[in-house]
């Protein structure tokens, strides 16, 4: 192999530039990460201060502060119902849908395949104001369900653009050999097409998991009314509007670490499942 | 530490309470977080409740009925609301239940509840986000508050609660000629500034533009700044320290002209010479810096005495109270003296009223909102919100025998020391929001030196025939 | 009977999801475009009329126009310059450890730098704002001016200085979104089959030849997704702008995009119905983009 090599660069350096070039990304991404960590700890004066001091001390009055304020705990378990569900009917009604518009032929099939798609392309805030009167007239307002339900529909457009294209590539001699056998559409569907799309629908999966965690403008919306059924970002918001009246910095970043925080734990739990699963997905 | 012509704390808290707002109308739109304002559209029906004599429950209360409450959360917090003038209703009205929200999104959250007819009974509707009160009393949404103003005082039954608060209330809540917006704090416009540094340094005020400067090189010499704005998220406090510089050099007409949207009263010599005298100073003793920090960073350099003067209100020391060092004592410092020839003499500051209180008329509860409001022109109610707050009401002599902070003495003394020239609000901010927002973009362009203090006027008077010409924005004017 | 089970089933799996999507999705947006052609204020119980005037209007103002260069901008470079430097980590990742033994392979720690690069991905959009405000702080107490303040470099105003503003927004856009596509590209690279590699190492085709002429032709599909998802991302940006610079665009319009515009013109000025204009232009916007992209570039696994 070494006599391969000559004339060319050698492996050792150029491996070792590109261990440079990727190291710094992580730097760029690790830093203002930490940064926001210790900023938590920190007084003030000291993040008005030298930004790459440590903090003096260790101060958790800041974290006791945001957990109160930004009412965190509660949030946290809020949020997690509404995402749970919301991404849960997401993929069960986006991946039906999807499926149909993807493999079937029928009239308006690619009429209502463009219906779906063009959600995409409109700002969510201009039908904040008509959406709140669709939503009071089913009297779902200030509930978790309500959410759920215009999460769910505003998440579909997405997932049918997305799943739709992958399920048209899908070998057909599986689902011809389940027809064969006798399997009804729906039985196909679930037992067959379902397991084989795994990797995309895991991505999509993810990617509305996402979507729906930092949603802001619709809760802020439709919760108005109920504040003990508010979700994070509400929560951050919050504290980070206090943080200007009150110069309270670290409560704010403490609340930051707080909720990027489990969001990594959870993201290292699954990196494993998520990275394959987004590879595979988006490789259709 | 001592000032020249000290009077007494009791004096003073005399004053504070019973002189104020001898001269001119008080301001509609103050704190930090305030917008919102008194402004016109067609006058709609509004409904009316009779008042009785009952100093009891003057409104009829039904106590069976709950009540709802919205408080702007922003420097005010809302315990005042949650903990004290909600606890003083419930003890009014044994067994009676109130829904309390403290947001900081007002218009968000309710803007679709109120298109729907749906106004909680009492609002305190403050903030970036705040809702336009002239849309929502053309929609006939907004209670009259003239019931509420010719009510026994809860404290004196023999008064009326109008003849216990400063005037300017009373100028304040029309829009359209009709009481509708009750604004509940007071507080004071000018620079500000750390008086323990200046003693210990053994400076003193500059009266004049000249000093002004030289202080400026002084401070620079000691590598301090003599001036910084916030120019992320608070450009307005600029903008407001431009505008009233230029009623200083010119006179209140400067900005009820531009308020009434006339011809060329961007364009008027005290506004002109106002914004060139301090894009001077920006240049030659600011930092570019301070155009991407926002209120509260700023606010720390000043704590940690990075910059001498700044552009804000009174609610300044509640606002720090927790990051401010011993060493650090706020005071108010008048605008100096622009020209030999400025209408309004040296010691000139802009005293106004502020935070805008509504009751809904189409809620379920008017009758509880006028009371709930009531209340709170109570001395009671006025004494515990200053005393949370560290920031004044309205009403008259509530603040009496209260340990004040030094900021809010301080401004107390420069009111008294004002007399009559009390430099007026600019209604525009709250009128016309567009104007405003534009005005706060383009004082940031103008102070970073990128177009010249003509083109500054040229572009606000361009903006303002604008709106004047638009039919869709409804005008309102003002006399005085 | 087969063709009536299948409509049945049809039928079946598009009702809740059509249902949910027409009720909560387009009814409001079709009121919103009903809107476009109002003066409604966003308070008054009248609505008035006024057929295209707000569209008319649309074209004198400046903002609207100034929005529109700031989203052509965005539309160029950010997807360019993410895609770039996303295509580059993963062919360092996966490719950079040399050929050695059976063939091509990862450098040493690609699983780490992986889950690093995701990071930014899963961090809420106002998170973001709020870190990178921090991070850009125009004095010495800004993160990366600290950092400059070391080597004796003056303080930069990364947000207050027209000519930056913008960069800086869409550097963030980027550090957020790399790594999404680091991922997808990798799993891309990873299903290439070894053996065109080594075969091309054999030839003697250096690593950089590899990458033009075996891996991004491989990838192009990929890549044109992320194109697409980049450039819708490109004619939004309302979260973060807001969050991080503020709703004037400031400074002087340098970061002046559409979504605020609007959301401004609705909110803050009662002008409902010409924002909603706005929207209408925004909505067409979006779909030109797409249409465009997806039919110059002919993919034809996404149909349109």
């Amino acid at each position: 192999m070494a006599s391969r090599d000559m004339g060319r660069p050698r492996p050792g350096v150029l491996s070792g530039l590109s261990h440079v070039a990727l190291a710094v990304w992580a730097l760029l991404i690790i830093l203002p990460l930490l940064w926001t960590f210790l900023a938590s700890f920190k007084s003030n004066s000291e993040i008005f201060g030298d930004p790459l001091q440590l903090p003096g001390a260790l101060r958790l009055d800041s974290w006791g502060r945001a957990w109160d304020e930004a009412h965190i705990g509660q949030y946290m378990l809020n949020t997690v119902i509404v995402v749970f569900f919301g991404t849960a009917g997401t993929m069960l009604f986006g991946s039906m849908a999807a499926y149909v518009l993807g493999r079937y032929r029928f009239v308006g099939h690619k009429l209502i395949y463009y219906y779906f798609v063009a959600g995409l392309a409109f700002p969510v805030f201009l039908a904040l104001g008509p959406l709140f009167f669709v939503v009071k007239q089913l009297g779902l307002l200030n509930s978790h369900v309500g959410l759920i339900l215009v999460y769910i529909a505003y998440s579909l457009p997405f997932t049918v653009f997305f799943l739709a294209a992958f399920f048209r590539t899908l070998p057909e001699a599986v689902a011809e050999a389940a027809r064969i056998d006798g399997a009804s559409h729906t039985r196909t569907f679930f037992q067959i097409m379902v397991p084989m799309a795994r990797p995309g629908l895991i991505s999509i999966t993810i990617f509305n998991v996402l979507g729906q965690w930092n949603q802001y403008l619709l809760p802020l919306v439709l919760l108005a009314g109920a504040p003990d059924k508010w979700v994070l970002t509400q929560g951050i918001a919050g504290i980070s509007t206090l943080a200007g009246y009150q110069a309270d910095w670290p409560g704010l970043f403490a609340a930051l670490s707080m909720t990027i925080l489990p969001v990594m734990v959870v993201y290292i739990i699954f990196q494993r499942q998520i990275q394959s699963g987004l590879g595979s997905g988006a490789l259709k | 530490m001592t000032y020249p012509g000290e009077i007494t704390r009791r004096q003073l808290l005399r004053r504070i309470g019973m002189a104020a707002f001898v001269a001119g109308p008080g301001a509609g739109l103050l704190s930090a977080c305030a917008t919102g304002g008194a402004g016109g559209g067609s006058a709609a029906p509004t409904t009316s409740i009779a008042a009785s004599a009952d100093a009891k429950n003057p409104f009829g209360v039904d106590a069976r009925k709950p009540l709802e409450v919205v408080i702007f959360s922003g420097g005010y917090k809302d315990s005042y609301a949650k903990d004290l003038h909600e606890e003083l209703y419930k003890k009014a009205f044994p067994g009676v239940s109130i829904k309390h929200t403290g947001t900081q999104q007002i218009g968000t959250q309710l803007r679709p509840r109120i298109v729907g007819g749906d106004v909680p009974d009492v609002l305190n509707n403050s903030g970036p986000d705040a809702l336009d009160l002239a849309a929502l009393a053309a929609e006939g949404h907004l209670a009259d508050l003239a019931p509420l103003f010719d009510a026994p005082s809860i404290d004196d039954p023999a008064k009326k609660v109008r003849d216990t608060v400063t005037p300017a209330v009373i100028v304040n809540a029309k829009i359209n000629d009709r009481d509708l917006v009750l604004n509940y704090t007071v507080s004071h416009r000018a620079l500000w500034y750390n008086a323990k540094l200046f003693a210990s340094k053994g400076w003193t005020l500059p009266k004049t533009w000249a000093e002004f400067t030289a202080l400026g090189d002084t401070a620079k010499a000691e590598g301090i700044l003599l001036f910084a704005y916030p120019g992320q998220k608070g450009p307005y406090y600029q903008l407001w320290n431009v505008l009233y510089t230029a009623a200083k050099i010119g006179g209140n007409q400067v900005l009820i002209d531009i308020d009434n949207l006339v011809d060329n009263a961007w364009n008027a010599d005290g506004m002109r010479q106002a914004v060139a005298a301090w894009v001077d100073i920006q240049a030659k003793y600011g930092d570019k810096a301070y155009f991407g920090l926002d209120h509260t960073q700023t606010q720390v350099k000043q704590l940690q005495n990075e910059l001498l003067f700044y552009p804000v209100g009174s609610w300044i020391e509640n606002e720090m109270e927790k990051d401010k060092p011993a060493d650090f004592e706020y005071a108010i410092a008048p605008i100096p003296d622009v020209t030999a020839a400025d209408k309004m003499p040296y010691g000139a500051i802009q005293v106004g009223v502020g935070e805008n209180f509504v009751v809904g008329a189409k809620g379920k509860n008017p009758q509880g909102g006028l009371e709930y409001l009531r209340i709170m022109l109570s001395k009671e109610g006025a004494r515990g919100f200053t005393m949370k707050t560290r920031n004044l009401t309205v009403v008259n002599g509530a603040a009496n025998g209260l340990d004040l902070p030094a900021g809010l003495m301080s401004a107390a003394k420069a009111q008294d020391a004002a007399g009559q020239n009390i430099i007026t609000d600019a209604r525009f901010e709250g009128w016309y929001k567009e104007l405003f927002d534009y005005g706060t973009e383009q004082i940031n362009v103008v102070m970073a030196g990128r177009i010249t203090p003509e083109q500054f006027c040229t572009n606000m008077q361009r903006k303002a025939d604008d709106i004047k010409q638009d039919e869709a924005v409804a005008k309102q004017t003002r006399s005085q | 009977m087969e063709r009536l089970r299948k409509y049945g089933f049809v039928a079946g799996f598009l009702v809740v999801p059509l249902t949910l999507y027409s009720v909560f999705v387009i009814s409001p947006y079709v009121q919103a475009f009903q809107l476009s052609l109002t003066s409604w204020n966003g308070y008054s119980a009248i609505v008035r009329y006024v057929g295209l005037d707000n569209f008319g209007r649309l074209l004198g103002d400046e903002v609207f126009w100034q929005a529109l260069r700031n989203h052509g901008l965005l539309l160029l470079a950010l997807p360019l310059t993410t895609l770039v430097i996303a295509l580059f980590l993963s062919f360092l990742l996966n490719l950079g450890g040399g050929a050695r033994g059976a063939g091509m392979r990862g450098v040493w720690g690609s699983k780490f730098y992986r889950v690093v690069f995701f990071f930014p991905q899963v961090l809420a959009v106002a998170v973001v704002g709020v870190l990178f405000q921090a991070i850009y702080r125009p004095d010495e107490d800004g993160v990366i001016n600290g950092l400059l303040a070391k080597f004796g470099i003056e303080p930069v105003g990364w947000l207050i200085e027209p000519g930056l503003a913008l960069w800086s927004v869409m550097a963030v856009m980027v550090w957020q979104g790399v790594g999404f596509y680091v991922v997808l590209f990798s799993a891309g690279m990873a299903a290439i089959p070894k053996d065109y590699f080594e075969a091309a190492a054999i030839d003697g085709a250096g690593r950089v030849r590899l990458f033009f002429s075996i891996t991004l032709p491989l990838l192009r599909d990929t890549v044109q997704v992320g194109w697409i998802y980049l450039g819708i991302a490109a004619l939004d940006g309302f979260a973060l702008i807001q969050v991080l610079v503020g709703d004037k665009g400031e400074p002087d319009g340098a970061t002046t995009i559409l979504p605020i515009t609007i959301y401004k013109n609705a909110f803050s000025f009662g002008k409902v119905g010409y924002a909603s204009a706005m929207g209408v232009a925004l909505f067409f916007l979006t779909v030109t983009f797409a249409v465009l992209t997806l039919r110059t570039t002919r993919r034809e696994r996404v149909e349109l």
